[in-house]
């Protein structure tokens, strides 16, 4: 656990403590470069950034208004699913349940729906749900005491099950987020005459456009989420003993931190992430799709984005920001591919050695980072 | 003499009428180990008792029963007359009792003044926020108070030396509202000049009488120097109880050289019932 740090271990050379000043101070003098190698996130954003920059220079789209709409939906649900789910990872655990809160939360939505309650209620009970699976997690990882990778995995196996046998397998139109279509006559100056022409415009609800159908929902919810959840980790009791039983359990313990209770509220946390994402994407979609493998194809993407963000799998280091670009980072992967006309085949394919290359490329930047940070 | 200290002599529990914690008859076993058998124990107010023990004795359980870290299986604890039953080591510390445990209960990834407040943070109101600019204040003056040496404090402990996590950990738990302090090894880890400065803050602690500790330690001369009172724990029992005046580095030698004669023989006689 103590070598889960972010420079090498202290050794007895420093004893006198004159070893951590003058490297900050040269920190200071190496300029904006070395602020941003300095932040535990930086090494992504230098890869994200030489990324998006490879696109632009590769395809005449890429740095476009309309594709940074499409890009949105590859990236901020991620970023939201991998916002929660830094919270367990930071604890030194894992939660593979999110594939399944994902999955489920729209089905059992639409359900509530249907069964006459009313939209944003149901939206409630269903996210309600996801955070008492959430808890389900936290007890049998903290209280009963099995392995969080499997208690998650069962609860994954579990969930998808019952979303397959609630929805009996057929995909239904998301409540709330059906598409009207109204004629509208516009003016038009043709020559100097007003002329009108009609035309149809479609749009949805109030709800839909909040809850994931607007062009930017997503983006705002992604923005809002990590910018709340990042303060929490940074700047309240609840982030630093998060830290501190990741750091070290039995020490953090000792300390006085509520082991058990801090666990339990970060498993409901990374639960209900998920569900809002499974219902923001449903309602984007116009459509919910009982589909287990699509829901863990998110669920990888997800732990991706948090590990490539800069979240150690072994716990006790991590940032909500960091898993928000290494989300962005994945999206620009995909979006860039498709742009640059890769075969449909060819692009998992592309995206798994991109994904070797740019992270072998962030180990050395990482080093990099480390003899800013500590000599 | 020596030789009418076998392990049988357990001190019963004692009292004195300015008793601020009381140990009576605590036993804790963790599945075929027995930890504690019988401890009797209790802690004047302002007085420094040190607790003596080998490795394994059962000094560090004792040290985590008071500290609310573990329940005992059986016995009793008062604190200031009153039944004391910790819920945890947040309710002991509520309650007035606060520990420096053997690993430190120090975080890494923190900074030092993160762990100097961990658990007690200062927050912000109405938003709870953590107020760090207050954290770092208060850090600083209680280490320059006990003269500890840590030229920034805004670096993680993982970066600092052994000595001076330990100085943390025992600054953190002095700086705390506590009048009864725990402290279980506080001079392991650490040079002679850091220990020193250790021993020179609990004499000064136990000049202004404002706590009580029970420290343990290895070095029977600091022992002698720093502590009113010594307990001896063997074997998961208190065989020794004596004011530090009335006994000598050369007793508290034999005591445990004789212990362990004892339990060779015992050792040997048992493996040769058998055969």
């Amino acid at each position: 656990m103590s070598s889960v740090t972010g420079g090498p271990p202290a050794s007895e050379s420093q004893a006198g403590g004159e070893g951590p000043e003058p490297r900050a101070r040269s920190l200071d003098t190496h300029g904006p470069l070395a602020r941003v190698l300095s932040l535990r996130e930086g090494s992504i954003i230098v890869v994200a950034i030489v990324t998006a920059v490879y696109f632009s220079l590769e395809t005449n789209n890429f740095l476009t208004g309309a594709n940074f709409k499409t890009l949105l939906p590859y990236f901020a649900p991620l970023g939201i699913l991998a916002a929660g789910e830094v919270f367990v990872m930071i604890l030194g655990e894992i939660d593979l349940s999110i594939g399944a809160m994902y999955l489920f939360s729209p089905i059992l939505f639409y359900k509530l729906s249907t069964a006459g309650i009313s939209l944003v209620p149901s939206v409630v009970i269903a996210l309600l749900c996801c955070m008492a699976v959430g808890a389900v997690n936290g007890f049998f990882t903290a209280v009963v005491g099995i392995s969080s990778f499997v208690a998650t995995l069962g609860m994954l196996f579990t969930f998808e099950g019952l979303s397959l046998i609630v929805s009996h397998g057929a995909p239904v139109n998301t409540p709330g987020a059906q598409v009207h279509q109204t004629t509208v006559k516009v003016e038009h100056v043709v020559n100097g005459h007003h002329i009108f022409l009609t035309e149809t415009v479609n749009h949805v609800g109030t709800f839909a456009k909040i809850f994931g159908a607007g062009t930017y929902s997503e983006f705002i919810w992604a923005l809002v989420i990590v910018f709340l959840l990042q303060t929490t980790l940074t700047f309240t009791r609840w982030g630093l003993h998060t830290v501190a039983i990741g750091s070290n359990k039995l020490g953090a313990a000792e300390a006085g931190v509520s082991v058990r209770l801090i666990t339990i509220r970060n498993f409901v946390l990374c639960s209900l992430t998920a569900g809002l994402v499974g219902i923001l994407e449903a309602v984007r979609a116009g459509s919910v799709q009982p589909d287990p493998s699509g829901a863990n194809e998110i669920l990888f993407f997800a732990i991706a984005s948090a590990v490539i963000g800069g979240t150690l799998l072994a716990g006790g280091s991590g940032t909500v920001i960091g898993a928000l670009i290494g989300a962005l980072f994945l999206g620009i992967l995909q979006d860039g591919l498709i742009l640059q006309g890769v075969n449909a085949n060819y692009k998992l394919f592309y995206l798994g050695l991109a994904i070797i290359v740019a992270m072998t490329v962030n180990v050395y930047v990482q080093r990099a980072r480390r003899g800013y940070h500590s000599g | 003499m020596a030789e009418t200290q076998p392990i049988e002599t357990v001190v019963p529990p004692t009292s004195a009428p300015d008793d601020v914690l009381r140990v009576e008859h605590i036993s804790k076993r963790f599945g075929p180990v027995t930890a504690l058998r019988d401890v009797n124990l209790h802690l004047r107010k302002g007085e420094v008792l040190g607790l003596l023990g080998d490795n394994g004795s059962g000094k560090s359980t004792l040290i985590k029963t008071i500290s609310g870290f573990q329940k005992q299986d059986s016995g009793e604890m008062f604190l200031h007359g009153e039944p004391y039953r910790p819920r945890g080591v947040d309710d002991a510390r509520s309650q007035g009792i606060d520990t420096v445990f053997q690993d430190l209960a120090l975080i890494d990834e923190l900074s030092v003044y993160h762990n100097m407040f961990l658990c007690r943070e200062h927050v912000h109101h109405p938003i709870p926020l953590l107020a760090n600019r207050r954290m770092k204040q208060e850090t600083r003056a209680a280490l320059d108070e006990i003269g500890i040496n840590i030229p920034r404090i805004d670096v993680a402990v993982a970066r600092l030396s052994g000595g001076q996590r330990q100085a943390i950990a025992v600054a953190r738990t002095v700086n705390s509202e506590a009048d009864i302090l725990l402290l279980d090894e506080p001079l392991a880890a650490m040079g002679a000049k850091e220990g020193s400065m250790i021993l020179d803050l609990v004499a000064r602690l136990k000049a202004e009488g404002r706590v009580s500790i029970i420290m343990i330690l290895h070095n029977y001369v600091h022992v002698l120097q720093a502590c009113d009172r010594v307990s001896m724990i063997q074997d998961g029992v208190i065989t020794l109880d004596k004011p530090t005046n009335e006994t000598s580095v050369e007793e508290l030698t034999e005591i445990v050289v004789n212990e362990y004669r004892r339990a060779r023989e015992q050792e040997r006689s048992e493996r040769q019932v058998p055969g």
